[in-house]
């Protein structure tokens, strides 16, 4: 298939580790990474009801002189041809307009705050906006590089939970890789979440590629976490509200997000999944 | 909050989405409302600062106060709510052309304040266009907070404008005219009445809190027969005024971009220069209503050759305030320039035919602001309600007319781009609804393409293929590398009818001895544009796509058509 995955790139070594991990993915579900050198230090995307403006911090602009090899270095490395996006239109000179027409993009947690992009800090507002409007899944890197033999889907009965499924037996198909379910029991029964996945004639596929799924009890959360394999890639669904909203409201994405160091797939309310 | 939310859901469907018109005029209303109170704030505290900001001056370092208007404002801009400089009226049409008129939070306020830093210290701009950008704003994220779809956000933009210009002038026919001549480019029904009311909105905002009835007041003009020729002469002049101005800001803002000083320090720059015009010549500070007051009341004392020096100096700080770093708009200015103008004409006129029985030079200076603001922005009709509202007067209506027809004629003879639209259309990014341009612009080739050919091997023996053909409708096949899947040709079945004739050549021909590897290819990152110029060049009614080396599906003429009609009925059809 021709699924492309957008990275920016940030020409510093935090940014390579991201960049990694943008080429380890795409070589393993087959898809192609598509990198965009900012030359300045903000950009837009048009989404279909919101206009994201991406302010990054000043670490995506050094040394611009060398970025483009360094890219092409990994690149080369990864045995994978290198392919650049430059924007074809701006909303103002300094201000380009980024495609949203792509499969997936890969971001740290936070884009424009320096003082969090190491560490497992919040996820930025940007990315929130991003997660929320988007309609491709965003990879949420690890921050260093770090390969995964497997991978974990949250599964919780949601819209959003239906879509992280369908993703994650894509990715499984796609990549032959094991693919384990994680469903932290709320309210009703394992029968409930097993009756969801009934309801979107799913349950094939879920026997054919689930190695195994997980069952947790409401208070056994950290458990759960705690027992999703480190060396697996977490695929799951998130609203994108923001920072206000979840403080209010409290959000599971950004427990699991500041507790796990796994690379995290993360599906938003607009992402569209086709199994195809 | 269950409950909150269903309340909520049950107000905005059982009420509102019963019907798109009421919520449009609802949610229109709101967007005039807000933008009316951002740009009545906007007048309300520049007068204010202008006015504490008066004594100072008269004092010798006075030149320094339009620079650091204009360094505080060029670094709110660049530091604190990263937009570009400028006034912003482009970059609504760029977003109603290009994105269903999306427009970022930020805009609604970043322009107001810098805008406001630059003007009330000095700088010679307007706030007019800095409003327009608020109100589009706060149209744009009204519609995305009631989720509305491309074309009613629109609208809400026009609100928006419309709400904005009418608070600022108090002139709500002019909110309306501008808003759907200059920004939307269509009258429709849909959009006139939401766009009428939010405007009506706005200037009775404005009137709740500024109780002053007109922005300029004046004794009634008496405009004769003898006036027609003039007025003809008039256009003309202002007609080139124009076109000057519009180019004067072009180029020296060209200049200053092309410079390597950081914005900060051209901000400075071109304050300072302003300041020392402004020591010398002070009308060519701030906005300059108070010297438009005084030529249309007839009151203005300059003589005729410091007059025209006057035009040159306001039309080269204004260049330099907006071209080198400041912020605001070209509203003001062209109110200024205007009415120097025709204050200037009149003067010559009075000079060279002292008995000539012509109306007075109040009246013409009314012509000359219709004039300049129609060639400017080459919208006749925004000209013409403007002044009209401003002055609260229709008495001169029929000489405005001819002026502002006559103006935008020319200068669009002359420029074929107003001042708003060059840089758009230079870069190909200006698209108005239902053109050619925009149509296309808005398919895209994923829902263009199709998918659902077979792909043979390089390796196949005819015999095969010609089984493959039975079973198939198409006329394409792309022919592919067997282990790596890469494309490598493909084959028309009008170039293989020799083969296909000859049952003893079923055995010894292979597809990749047949195939046509010569044909042109799109790419996915290609715009239609592009790939219909490509089949054009190459005569062909197909193309196929290729990405990353691997075939995705062909593209066709006829399906193109099918699309480009269910898209233009969509964006025609409201």
């Amino acid at each position: 298939m021709n699924y492309k995955l957008l990275h920016i790139f940030r020409n510093t070594p935090f940014g390579r580790e991201t960049f990694l991990q943008s080429l380890y993915f795409c070589k393993t579900i087959k898809a192609y990474p598509v990198v965009y050198i900012p030359k300045s230090d903000k950009f837009l995307m048009y989404f279909s009801n919101d206009a994201v403006q991406v302010d990054l911090d000043h670490s995506y602009l050094n040394s611009p002189e060398t970025a483009k090899a360094h890219a092409e270095a990994l690149f080369e490395e990864a045995g994978i041809n290198p392919m650049f996006y430059e924007p074809k239109n701006f909303t103002a000179s300094t201000l380009p307009d980024v495609s949203t027409n792509f499969d997936y993009l890969c971001c740290p947690r936070s884009v424009s705050d320096l003082s969090s992009k190491i560490g497992l800090g919040h996820i930025g507002p940007k990315v929130r906006r991003i997660i929320k409007h988007a309609t491709f899944p965003v990879l949420i890197s690890s921050p260093v590089f770090k390969s995964w033999t497997g991978i974990s889907v949250f599964f919780g009965g949601s819209e959003n939970a239906v879509k992280s499924l369908t993703l994650g037996l894509k990715i499984a198909m796609a990549s032959g890789l094991p693919l384990n379910l994680y469903t932290l029991i709320e309210k009703n029964g394992e029968d409930y979440y097993r009756e969801v996945v009934q309801k979107r004639n799913m349950e094939s596929l879920v026997d054919k590629y689930v190695t195994k799924w997980h069952f947790y009890e409401n208070e056994a959360f950290d458990t759960m976490l705690y027992e999703v394999p480190h060396d697996s890639l977490i695929v799951l669904g998130a609203y994108g509200h923001g920072i206000i909203k979840e403080l209010l409201l409290g959000s599971k994405m950004e427990i699991i997000q500041s507790t796990v160091t796994n690379n995290l797939l993360i599906v938003g309310p607009n992402c569209t999944i086709s199994l195809q | 909050m269950q409950t909150i939310k269903n309340i909520y859901r049950a107000i905005y469907y059982r009420l509102f989405r019963l019907d798109d018109r009421l919520l449009l005029i609802v949610a229109g209303s709101l967007a005039g409302i807000c933008s009316g109170l951002a740009a009545v704030a906007l007048r309300l505290s520049l007068e204010s600062v202008i006015e504490w900001l008066h004594p100072f001056r008269h004092y010798w370092w006075a030149f320094v106060l339009p620079a650091a208007g204009a360094l505080l404002s060029s670094l709110y801009l660049e530091k604190v709510s990263k937009e570009g400089a400028g006034h912003g009226v482009p970059e609504v049409i760029y977003a109603v052309s290009r994105y269903g008129g999306l427009l970022r939070l930020r805009s609604s306020y970043s322009r107001l304040i810098s805008s406001f830093l630059t003007i009330s210290s000095g700088g010679s701009a307007g706030p007019e266009a800095p409003v327009v950008m608020s109100g589009s704003a706060i149209g744009s994220n009204i519609a995305k907070f009631l989720v509305l779809n491309d074309r009613q956000r629109i609208t809400l933009v026009g609100c928006g404008t419309a709400g904005a210009i009418s608070a600022i002038f108090n002139a709500p026919i002019a909110g309306l005219v501008f808003s759907i001549e200059v920004l939307l480019g269509e009258w429709k029904f849909v959009n006139i009445i939401p766009i009428a009311i939010a405007a009506v909105a706005g200037a009775q905002i404005s009137q709740a809190i500024i109780p002053e009835q007109v922005l300029f007041n004046h004794q009634p003009f008496n405009t004769m027969a003898a006036d027609i020729l003039p007025c003809l002469c008039l256009a003309v002049l202002t007609a080139f005024t124009s076109v000057f101005f519009t180019k004067s800001l072009r180029k020296i803002g060209g200049f200053a971009k092309k410079s390597s000083l950081p914005l900060w320090s051209r901000a400075i720059i071109g304050g300072c220069l302003v300041g020392v015009i402004g020591i010398h010549m002070p009308l060519v500070l701030g906005e300059g209503y108070h010297f438009i007051q005084t030529m249309i009341s007839g009151s203005f004392s300059m003589g005729l050759f410091l007059t025209f020096v006057a035009i040159f100096a306001k039309i080269f700080a204004t260049a330099m305030t907006l071209g080198w770093g400041g912020s605001g708009g070209i509203f003001a200015p062209c109110l200024l320039i205007g009415s120097l103008t025709g204050v200037a004409f009149h003067k010559t006129l009075f000079f060279l035919l002292p008995s000539a029985g012509i109306a007075s030079e109040g009246a013409y200076a009314l012509l000359g602001m219709t004039g300049l603001i129609s060639g400017v922005m080459q919208a006749p009709l925004t000209g013409i309600f403007l002044i009209v509202e401003i002055t609260g007067g229709y008495e001169t209506i029929l000489p405005l007319i001819l002026v502002s027809s006559i103006s935008a004629t020319m200068s669009h003879y002359i420029e074929p781009a107003s001042f708003y639209l060059k840089d758009l259309i230079e870069k190909g990014q200006f698209m108005r609804p239902g053109t050619d341009a925009r149509i296309l612009s808005d398919l895209s080739l994923n829902e263009i393409i199709e998918t659902n050919y077979t792909k043979v091997s390089e390796n196949m023996v005819f015999r095969d293929f010609i089984e493959i053909i039975k079973l198939s409708q198409h006329n394409f096949f792309p022919v592919i590398e067997d282990e790596t899947q890469i494309y490598k040709g493909i084959i028309q079945i009008r170039t293989i009818r020799k083969y296909a004739l000859e049952p003893g050549m079923y055995d010894m021909v292979f597809l990749n001895q047949i195939m046509d590897t010569e044909v042109a290819t799109a790419s996915l990152e290609d715009d239609l544009q592009d790939v219909l110029d490509m089949m054009d060049l190459n005569n062909m009614d197909s193309i196929p796509v290729v990405e990353n080396g691997r075939f995705v599906g062909m593209i066709q003429k006829t399906r193109i058509l099918d699309l480009y009609r269910r898209e233009l009925i969509m964006q025609t059809n409201i």
